[in-house]
C-alpha cells in the first residue's frame, strides 16, 4: 500500500481536483448536524464532524428510488445509467466505511445482486478520514474502527498533516493528478500516526461486549427485556433510517389513474414499522412493538452473525442519537446481558425473572439476506 | 440588429471587473458582473449569458472551482463557456496541476494578468462557437419534428 502525506493546509487544493473524478459530497452542517451532501464552498466542509446524520447508505440506496419506467407505447426505460453517474464521497469515518463493506455483502456478493446499489458503488469513490470518538461511538467494540478494505484514500490526521493512505489504484489515479500536493511521509510521520492510533484507540469510551452476544441472544429470547423496550419503543423507524446497515425496502409501482405507464419506486423500510411483516390475508408476524424491536436486535446482532460472520452493527452511535424514546444499543446488550437495567444501571443477571426455555432454532427466518424485502 | 452577446464576469477584484467589463463593453458585449460564486451563480441562472468569465481566488482560494461545479449543475449553464482568470498558479505554486488536463469543466485557463487582444479573441470564438452548437441543434429539430 502507497502510503503518502500533504500539509492540513493543502486540503482544499486537493479537493479542487476531486471533481475531475465525480460530483464530490462531504460532511457539510445541516440545522444541528452533518450530512454528506454537496459543498458550495471548501469552508462548508467539517473534517473534525462526530456523525452525519444519515450514513453513506443513503448515496448507493437512496430513500426513495425511482428504478424504471414502464409505458405500453414506449416501452421499458432503465435509469441504471443514472445510477452509474461517477461521485467522490469525501470525508468517511471507518465505521462507515464498515457500513458499505457490510452491504457489499449483501448486496454485490451475495445470490442476490442489486444492480443499482453496485452501479454506485463501483463509481463512487470513497475517501476516508479518522474520527475522534466520542460518547455515541462504540465501533471499537464493533471492530470497525479501522479498516483495510473499501476506500480509495484514506487521510489519518497527523497534526499539520494529513497521513495518506493509497488503498486502490483509483486512489492511485487522484494521487497521480494532484501529484505535487504530496510529499514522502519521514519516519517520525510513521511514529506520530502510531501514537495517535493508539490513543484513538484508548478514546473510545463506551464499549460493549460482543464475544458471544449471539448465544446470549439465543438464551435470552423469551427474556422481559423486549416486552420492556416495546413498552418504550414507539415504532417509529428512526433507528432503521440512520443505520449505516439497514437495508430493507418496499417496492411498488407508480402509475396515473387511468394511465397504463408508471415506474417502479422503492422507498426505505422498516422492520419496526406495524406493516414490515403484514402480508396477504392481513396475517402480521410481528404485529406487537417487543417483538419488532426483538427482530431488529437478533437481525443485527445474531442473524447476521450467523450469515456473514459478524454482527451488522458497525458502533456509528446513530440509532441512540436518533431514538426519541432513548433506547441505546448499548444499554440494550448489557440488559441482555444481565448487566444493566432499562435506564442502563448495573445490575445482576438474576434480574431476568422471564427466562424461558430456548427454541431449537428461533428466529432462523430472520437471517436472510432479503429479510424484509 | 441582432441582440449584443453577454458576458458574466465573477471576480471579487473591482478593478479587474471593471477593466475587463469596459475592454468587452467596447467591443459590443453586455457585461454583467457579480463578485463572489454564489452571487455569480444566481446572475447566471437567471441571465444565462453567451460566456462567463470567472475568478478562482475570491472568498476563499479555491471558490472559483466549486462556483465552476454549480455551473455545470444548472442544466441551461452545462454548455456555456467558461473562461476561468485565474493567478492561482503564481500564488500557489504548489499547485501545479495541469487546467488543460481535463480536470476542470472549463472551456479554457486564462492566467492572469490577462492579455486584452487574447481574451477578446478567446470571447469571440467561444460564443461563435456556442451559437452554431445552437443553430446546429435548431437544425437537427427541426429535420427530426
Amino acid at each position: 500500500m502507497k502510503i503518502l502525506k500533504t500539509p492540513k493546509k493543502h486540503l482544499d487544493l486537493f479537493a479542487s481536483v476531486l471533481p475531475a473524478f465525480g460530483e464530490v459530497y462531504a460532511p457539510v452542517r445541516r440545522g444541528r448536524g452533518y450530512a454528506f451532501d454537496r459543498p458550495a464552498l471548501w469552508s462548508e466542509v467539517h473534517m473534525d464532524y462526530p456523525r452525519t446524520i444519515l450514513p453513506p447508505r443513503k448515496l448507493f440506496l437512496p430513500p426513495r428510488e425511482l428504478m424504471f419506467h414502464f409505458d405500453p407505447t414506449r416501452g421499458y426505460r432503465s435509469l441504471l445509467e443514472e445510477a452509474a453517474t461517477p461521485r467522490v464521497l469525501f470525508g468517511v469515518h471507518a465505521y462507515d466505511i464498515y457500513g458499505l463493506n457490510i452491504l457489499d455483502r449483501v448486496f454485490a456478493q451475495g445470490p442476490y445482486r442489486d444492480p443499482y446499489y453496485m452501479a454506485r458503488r463501483q463509481n463512487t469513490i470513497i475517501i476516508g478520514v479518522d474520527v475522534d470518538p466520542d460518547e455515541g461511538h462504540f465501533a471499537r467494540s464493533m471492530n470497525a474502527d479501522f479498516v483495510d478494505k473499501g476506500f480509495d484514500l484514506f487521510l489519518s490526521d497527523l497534526g499539520d498533516h494529513w497521513l495518506i493512505l493509497v488503498g486502490t489504484s483509483r486512489g492511485d489515479d487522484i494521487v497521480v493528478k494532484s501529484g505535487s500536493l504530496f510529499e514522502e511521509p519521514s519516519a517520525d510521520d510513521f511514529d506520530e500516526y502510531k501514537r495517535r492510533s493508539t490513543s484513538r484507540r484508548a478514546a473510545y469510551r463506551t464499549q460493549v461486549e460482543m464475544g458471544d452476544l449471539p448465544e446470549i441472544l439465543e438464551m435470552e429470547y423469551h427474556s422481559q427485556v423486549w416486552e420492556e423496550l416495546g413498552a418504550k419503543c414507539l415504532s417509529c423507524g428512526s433507528c432503521s433510517m440512520v443505520c449505516p446497515t439497514c437495508y430493507c425496502f418496499d417496492v411498488a409501482d407508480e402509475a396515473a389513474l387511468g394511465s397504463r405507464a408508471g415506474s417502479r419506486v422503492r422507498t426505505w423500510d422498516s422492520c419496526l414499522f406495524k406493516t414490515h411483516a403484514l402480508v396477504a390475508g392481513g396475517e402480521n408476524f410481528r404485529h406487537t412493538r417487543a417483538s419488532r424491536i426483538k427482530f431488529r436486535f437478533y437481525h443485527k446482532q445474531r442473524g447476521f452473525v450467523a450469515e456473514y460472520g459478524r454482527p451488522s452493527c458497525v458502533g456509528c452511535g446513530r440509532c441512540a442519537a436518533s431514538c426519541p424514546a432513548g433506547i441505546d444499543i448499548t444499554t440494550v446488550i448489557k440488559m441482555i446481558r444481565g448487566q444493566a437495567d432499562a435506564h442502563g444501571d448495573r445490575t445482576t443477571p438474576a434480574s431476568n425473572p422471564a427466562r424461558e426455555p430456548v427454541p431449537a432454532a428461533p428466529g432462523a427466518h430472520l437471517v436472510h439476506p432479503t429479510a424484509g424485502v | 440588429m441582432t441582440t449584443p452577446r453577454s458576458v458574466l464576469i465573477i471576480d471579487d477584484d473591482p478593478d479587474f471587473a471593471q477593466a475587463v467589463g469596459g475592454l468587452l463593453a467596447s467591443s459590443g458585449y453586455e457585461v454583467m458582473t457579480a463578485s463572489n460564486g454564489r452571487d455569480g451563480l444566481d446572475l447566471a441562472k437567471k441571465a444565462q449569458p453567451d460566456l462567463i468569465l470567472l475568478d478562482v481566488m475570491m472568498t476563499e482560494r479555491t471558490e472559483g472551482f466549486f462556483t465552476l461545479q454549480q455551473i455545470r449543475r444548472v442544466p441551461a449553464l452545462q454548455h456555456t463557456p467558461v473562461i476561468v482568470v485565474s493567478s492561482i498558479y503564481t500564488d500557489q505554486p504548489v499547485f501545479r496541476v495541469n487546467p488543460d488536463a481535463g480536470w476542470l469543466p472549463a472551456s479554457l485557463f486564462l492566467p492572469k494578468p490577462v492579455d486584452p487582444a487574447r481574451l477578446l479573441q478567446e470571447a469571440a470564438r467561444l460564443i461563435g462557437e456556442l451559437a452554431q452548437t445552437k443553430a446546429d441543434q435548431r437544425h437537427v429539430g427541426s429535420v427530426t419534428r
